[in-house]
């Protein structure tokens, strides 16, 4: 047994902090969750108020311009139709509106993140283990503190989602800037290239492939994460999922979880097929 | 020595012989203090009706950790008996005290787990050895501090006034009823008196997904002092911890609480039952154990009781023992009813 008394108990003036933090910042906090729900629930009436062809002709026509094929754009019409002939257009629809915004925001906050990664060696030594933490901290542990400063639904939903997908679109786009053609980027230097014109005109298309495929990766790791999300309040497939395992109906389980695989196949396809497009 | 550096040099076969036999003394010792500890373990006296450990139902909320501790130490150091608890959820602990995987269940909900429960009693597999609290309560809450701002609000029938009080972000134009855990029974209970008080179209029925959920969105509020309008059941830390209200309902009947906790479109205004709590124990543990079966057909406790104890052990952050152990020295008068004299004096002297 480890002696006890070299056991110091952190745990108490964490719950003080966080006391503390709600009671005196909670108004603060929960204007910043006010302003990041009007963003998602504007995204989420925009698609659940559009025609369901119409959502159906929209993705297929991405699809279309993603891939320039017939095919690929078809398939992805008939696997959204599937959705809805499985009864779920409505939840996937709510579902699809809190992933887009949580990849929206890993991609705008990865990006930069991965960029200062690159740039500075001690940046990305430090900035690891955080990373590490966000991907492997046990969700619950940093969610109840933040349901109870934002309030359970679909803020600390999206936090949830962000802080999970965020990191490999921060990881791979430090890779990709990483492993830019080192000739490339020596050729630029030598027509007398500033910083800026070397990041923003030679690195970063030459890491465009990297960065699409950490968006890819976001896009994955936000749906998975969408029954958790549902554990704290955000409507949609993980609901139904939630809902068929607790009344051990897994008929009704497995159907949500179907179209959970259905919409990530879809996104996962064409995020590729621009990932691959782009690299030609 | 490491490990793997043999193998790098070596072959396997080689390093494993060289492991097995610089390790095989300790190994022997080790196993000779184990046997030997056993051993004298076993010599001790025992007055246990069984000699093997009785094990607990650990089921997944917080006042079962607390009743188990209790349980358990009394049956420890008053009856020098082995327990043990397997951790779980209802149904398939619930199954296992039917099977004989576990003896005892401390709280048997038996509106919650219906079905299992009654399979099992009418095959004789378990047995209901007593009521562990007969006063749990659930309803409709909201924080003490508003009900004191609102003097008017006293039922739900006055909710539909105060919709603009309980604003739902996400739907601002309605209030937001936060609804018990999304697939349990209560939920539908709820949603159908949603329906029945006509309050469908002026709160959203919100579901959270787990009980963390909801215990964490009254904390939250009530640390801010807002307004929350949420169901809630007790005995747990929960109620314990913040002063909450519970709402009037129309009074309770029998034929709409079976329509209304049954059926998921059923709307009847009908309040909810005060739930008996039982405690259930296999059937042959029952046989094999008349003394620990008396004392539990003895054991019992309330609800308020049952409160006080979960927060305050959430207040001093302690654990189920620490709070078992408080509760046997400050309310001897309580659980010394509960066993014989002698017992009592057992487990008072190792209290000291």
């Amino acid at each position: 047994m480890f002696p006890d008394s070299f056991t110091i108990s952190i745990a108490p003036s964490i719950n003080a902090f966080i006391d503390a933090l709600i009671t005196n910042y909670g108004d603060g906090f929960r204007s910043v969750g006010d302003a990041v729900l009007w963003f998602i629930v504007g995204v989420e009436q925009i698609l659940r108020g559009l025609p369901w062809w119409l959502v159906i002709v929209i993705a297929a026509s991405i699809a279309f311009m993603a891939s320039r094929r017939a095919l690929f754009a078809s398939l992805t019409a008939l696997a959204l139709f599937a959705v809805g002939v499985l009864g779920l257009w409505d939840q996937a629809m709510q579902t699809l509106a809190l992933m887009l915004v949580a990849t929206t925001f890993s991609a705008a906050i990865g990006v930069p993140f991965g960029m200062a990664l690159a740039r500075s060696g001690r940046v990305s030594i430090l900035a690891r283990p955080i990373l590490d933490a966000m991907q492997t901290l046990p969700s619950f542990v940093y969610l109840v503190p933040a349901m109870m400063l934002f309030g359970l639904g679909k803020v600390p939903a999206l936090l949830a989602t962000v802080i999970y997908a965020m990191p490999p679109v921060a990881r791979l786009t430090e890779l990709g800037l990483r492993t830019a053609d080192p000739d490339a980027v020596e050729a630029a230097l030598a027509f007398g290239a500033s910083p800026r014109q070397k990041l923003w005109h030679v690195e970063l298309p030459l890491a465009l492939p990297s960065i699409m495929a950490g968006i890819n990766q976001a896009t994955m790791l936000a749906l998975s994460m969408v029954v958790v999300a549902s554990m704290i309040g955000a409507r949609g497939l993980g609901e139904e999922v939630l809902v068929g395992i607790q009344r051990l109906d897994v008929g009704r389980s497995v159907v949500a979880g179907l179209t959970i695989v259905i919409l990530a196949v879809v996104l996962d396809r064409i995020t590729q097929a621009a990932t691959k497009a782009r690299a030609k | 020595m490491t490990f793997a550096s043999q193998i790098n040099r070596k072959s396997g076969r080689e390093c494993q012989i060289r492991f097995v036999s610089k390790r095989a003394p300790m190994i022997r010792l080790l196993m000779s203090i184990f046997v030997l500890g056993v051993l004298l373990s076993g010599t001790a006296a025992r007055a246990c009706d069984i000699s093997r450990p009785i094990v607990f139902a650990g089921l997944d909320w917080d006042s079962v950790g607390f009743h188990n501790a209790v349980a358990r130490r009394i049956l420890e150091t008053g009856y020098d008996c082995m327990t043990d608890v397997i951790p779980g959820s209802t149904i398939p602990l619930l199954q296992g005290v039917a099977r004989g995987d576990i003896d005892v269940a401390m709280e048997v909900w038996k509106d919650a787990a219906a079905e299992v429960w009654l399979r099992a009693l009418a095959k004789n597999q378990v047995v209901e050895v007593g009521i562990n609290f007969p006063d749990a309560l659930q309803g409709w809450y909201v924080p003490r501090y508003v009900v004191e701002a609102h003097p008017d609000l006293k039922s739900v029938a006055d909710l539909v006034k105060y919709k603009a009080l309980f604003k739902d972000a996400e739907e601002p134009a309605k209030g937001r009823f936060y609804n018990c855990v999304a697939g349990w029974e209560c939920e539908v209970v709820n949603t159908n008196k949603l329906r029945a008080y006509k309050l469908e179209p002026h709160f959203t029925n919100f579901r959270p997904g787990t009980g963390v959920a909801l215990a964490a969105a009254i904390g939250g509020a009530y640390l801010k002092r807002e307004p929350i309008l949420a169901y809630y059941w007790g005995p747990t830390w929960v109620l314990g911890a913040y002063d909450l209200v519970k709402l009037q309902e129309p009074t309770w009947n029998d034929t709409d609480w079976k329509g209304i906790s049954t059926n998921a479109d059923y709307p009847r205004a009908v309040d909810y039952p005060a739930v008996t709590v039982w405690i259930g124990a296999n059937a042959k543990f029952v046989k094999a154990a008349p003394t620990v079966t008396t004392f539990l057909s003895n054991y019992r406790t309330s609800a308020a009781l049952v409160n006080e104890a979960l927060a305050n052990m959430r207040e001093t952050n302690t654990n189920d023992n620490a709070a078992a152990l408080r509760f046997l020295k400050t309310q001897p008068q309580l659980w010394t009813t509960w066993v014989p004299a002698d017992v009592a004096a057992k487990v008072q002297a190792a209290l000291k």
